[in-house]
């Protein structure tokens, strides 16, 4: 096991910039979750880690050694593969037992290494056939049991549960989860699913362009987030978000008024809220008039879209809602879990009652 | 029905100009025409391209005064192999010399072929495309043009008239286009299969060998027929390069070319020793050949 971090790590492709200095530290045992949207550079940080790109500036150390110039056989790391880099002309059996087959591990204790990884997902009567007689998913699989066939310092997996169905993915993330913990293997995980992260990391990154936009908990992330972008990007749906202005300690938007604890030197704000803490109430009974836009039945609750002056909010209703198209609805928010984000710079706004500190 | 059973109906109906009456044939008199016209085409083709390859091996079992004859009917005869295997043809040393010529050629050009392939495929050399499509370029330059300095330059390593020579020779033209050849086919391959085997722990070395050689198979084998069918057949560098140790098949033909006249049966018992590794080539593994030619990818 070791920790693995980035010290000012750059990586250019010809003019294009894909990371710009980035700087993180997993530490040893650690599953850290790089989350963000398609294009952002998470396969680029990972392929650096492994050793199959090289970084054009900043340092790369596994277990406090600087791996910069050491081959990806060297950096004992393991990896699933976003398009699982399976080898066509071997069967199952000897995709998974590859790796061991180059450490020199042959005969019954290789064959029962592998029936051991096949069988953590679910691949068992699969091990005879050839990648291209399996469906994405079972190839996804494999492509994970040829990486916790052996216990490496390192596990880099690149969306490794893309390609399966709700059920099974459920049931992978449960598994990858407890064998992490179980090996304690540090690891660094790719996801653009949400839940993915919020359920496996310990901390997560939330990466944009190339930039880590904030690392920490999945609880932090989530509850404070620490710009505009992360606020948009976690949470489903995304946090409300709307333009306005601070004055006298009521924020002020197009045909919303809402009084809190706001600080005093205001300005041009965006007021984040999420839909779990907008209740909906009465036309009349709320701090925000406005019309139902949409309703959308998710299973535990209703989404209800409200169109209120220029902006629309999403709330989470009971499941038992009914609203028609246009029909009057107000909105009360709930003071304490109101957001506030600068204007200019997207960064977030530390304010009075709220414990977070920015 | 037909389009034809309707038809005396439709002419009483409305009267047509007579020209078209002769193509108005019934589908299936139509169909036969089409069926005999291509049987026809097919066996033109069969005996434009079997019909020598009949006579050779017929003339190789005839005795001289039947060679002429283009009867089928004669007592066939061993006589031509057993003088062609005698002084002063040496069919068997000449069969040896080509057989490890070939081999040669073919054993020494596929691994460099590949390592190039790869190397071509894989990394960006300064000046681009240049030196790959250079490899190919040095193919436009006559082998007329190159022979004497060729001649000079093995004259004075003391190579003339050694196989080695001519399997060096062989290979200034098979090794250039086998990689054209391989380099296709591992393009086609995606690059995570081998960075997948260098994570597993595989040096760069062995992840070709383990992982990009066997998915590029069908490209080796199609340069390895390649390599078989124009080494086998090489001649003009084989007539001036040997004299007498290392004269090939090819070359010691020629040999039945005598001052008494042309000795066809010699000549075609020596064809037929020529062309028999191509028929069983042809029958095993041409399916090979054409696949590799087709496919250019991996699935
Ligand atoms: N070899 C390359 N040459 C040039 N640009 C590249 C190369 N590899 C990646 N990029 C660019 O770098 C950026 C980051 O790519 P990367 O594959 O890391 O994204 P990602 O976050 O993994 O996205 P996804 O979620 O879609 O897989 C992208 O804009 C991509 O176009
Ligand atoms: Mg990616």
């Amino acid at each position: 096991m070791a920790s693995v971090e980035l010290v000012g790590v750059e990586k250019r492709f010809g003019s294009f910039s894909a990371l710009q200095h980035l700087d993180l530290s997993v530490a040893d045992g650690e599953f850290l979750v790089l989350l963000g949207p398609s294009g952002c550079g998470k396969t680029t940080t990972m392929r650096m880690v492994a050793g199959l790109e090289e970084a054009t500036a900043g340092e790369i150390l596994i277990g406090g050694r600087r791996v910069n110039d050491a081959l990806p056989k060297d950096r004992d790391v393991a990896m699933v593969f976003q398009n699982y880099g399976l080898y066509p002309h071997m069967s199952v059996a000897q995709n998974i037992g590859y790796p061991l087959k180059v450490r020199g591990i042959g005969g019954p204790d290789r064959e029962g290494r592998v029936k051991r990884a096949a069988e953590k997902v679910e691949l068992g009567p699969l091990l005879h056939r050839k990648p291209r007689e399996l469906s994405g998913g079972q190839r996804q699989r494999v492509a994970l049991a040829r990486a916790i066939v052996r216990t490496p310092q390192v596990f880099l997996m690149d969306e490794p549960l893309s390609n399966l169905d709700a059920k099974l993915r459920v049931t992978m993330r449960a598994e990858i989860k407890h064998l992490q913990h179980e090996l304690g293997v540090t690891t660094i995980y790719v996801t653009h699913d949400q839940i993915e992260a919020m359920t496996l990391a310990h901390r997560v990154a939330v990466m944009n362009g190339g930039v880590i936009q904030q690392l920490d908990t999945p609880e932090a992330i989530y509850d404070r987030p620490a710009n505009l972008f992360v606020a948009g990007f976690i949470g489903s749906p995304p946090m409300n978000l709307v333009p306005g202005r601070i004055a006298g300690g009521t924020f002020q938007a197009p045909g919303i008024t809402i009084a809190g604890a706001f600080p005093a030197a205001g300005g041009d704000v965006i007021l984040g809220i999420r839909s779990e803490d907008v209740t909906i109430a009465a036309p009349g009974e709320g701090s925000i008039e406005g019309q139902v836009y949409a309703s959308e039945l998710t299973g535990e609750a209703v989404l209800v879209t409200v169109s209120a002056g220029g902006a629309r909010l999403i709330a989470r209703a009971p499941r038992s809602f009914r609203g028609g198209f246009g029909s009057p609805i107000a909105l009360n928010v709930d003071a304490g879990k109101i957001h506030l984000f600068d204007e200019a710079t997207g960064r977030r706004i530390a304010f009075a009652d709220r414990s977070d500190g920015g | 029905m037909t389009e034809g059973s309707s038809l005396p109906g439709a002419i009483a109906a409305a009267p047509r100009p007579t020209r078209a009456e002769p193509v108005r044939l019934s589908s299936r008199s139509r169909r036969r025409i089409a069926g005999a016209a291509r049987t026809l085409t097919i066996l033109l083709v069969i005996l434009v391209f079997f019909g020598p390859v009949v006579w050779i091996m017929l003339t190789a079992l005839k005795q001289p005064r039947d060679v002429y004859s283009l009867s089928v009917i004669f007592t066939p005869t061993l006589d031509n192999l057993r003088t062609a295997f005698a002084s002063p043809y040496f069919l068997g040393s000449r069969t040896l010399n080509s057989i490890i010529v070939t081999t040669g050629t073919i054993v020494l050009s596929l691994p460099i072929a590949t390592a190039a392939a790869y190397a071509f495929s894989r990394f960006r050399f300064p000046g681009g495309n240049a030196w790959s499509l250079g490899v190919l370029a040095t193919q436009f330059i006559p082998p007329v043009i190159i022979i004497i300095p060729l001649f000079v330059a093995f004259r004075s390593a003391g190579l003339l008239d050694t196989r080695l020579a001519l399997i060096i020779a062989n290979m200034s033209f098979v090794v250039p286009y086998s990689i054209w050849m391989i380099k296709g086919f591992i393009d086609a391959i995606p690059a995570d299969m081998e960075e997948a085997a260098q994570i597993d722990g595989a040096s760069r070395l062995r992840a070709i060998w383990d992982v990009v050689v066997p998915m590029a198979i069908p490209g080796i084998a199609t340069a390895a027929i390649f390599a078989f069918v124009v080494s086998w057949n090489e001649f003009f560098y084989a007539l001036v390069l040997s004299r007498q140790d290392a004269v090939t098949l090819q070359v010691g033909l020629m040999g039945a070319r005598t001052e008494r006249g042309d000795a066809w049966e010699i000549m075609a018992a020596m064809g037929l020793v020529i062309i028999l590794p191509m028929l069983v080539l042809s029958r095993y593994v041409q399916r090979y050949f054409v696949a590799g030619l087709v496919s250019g990818s991996v699935r």
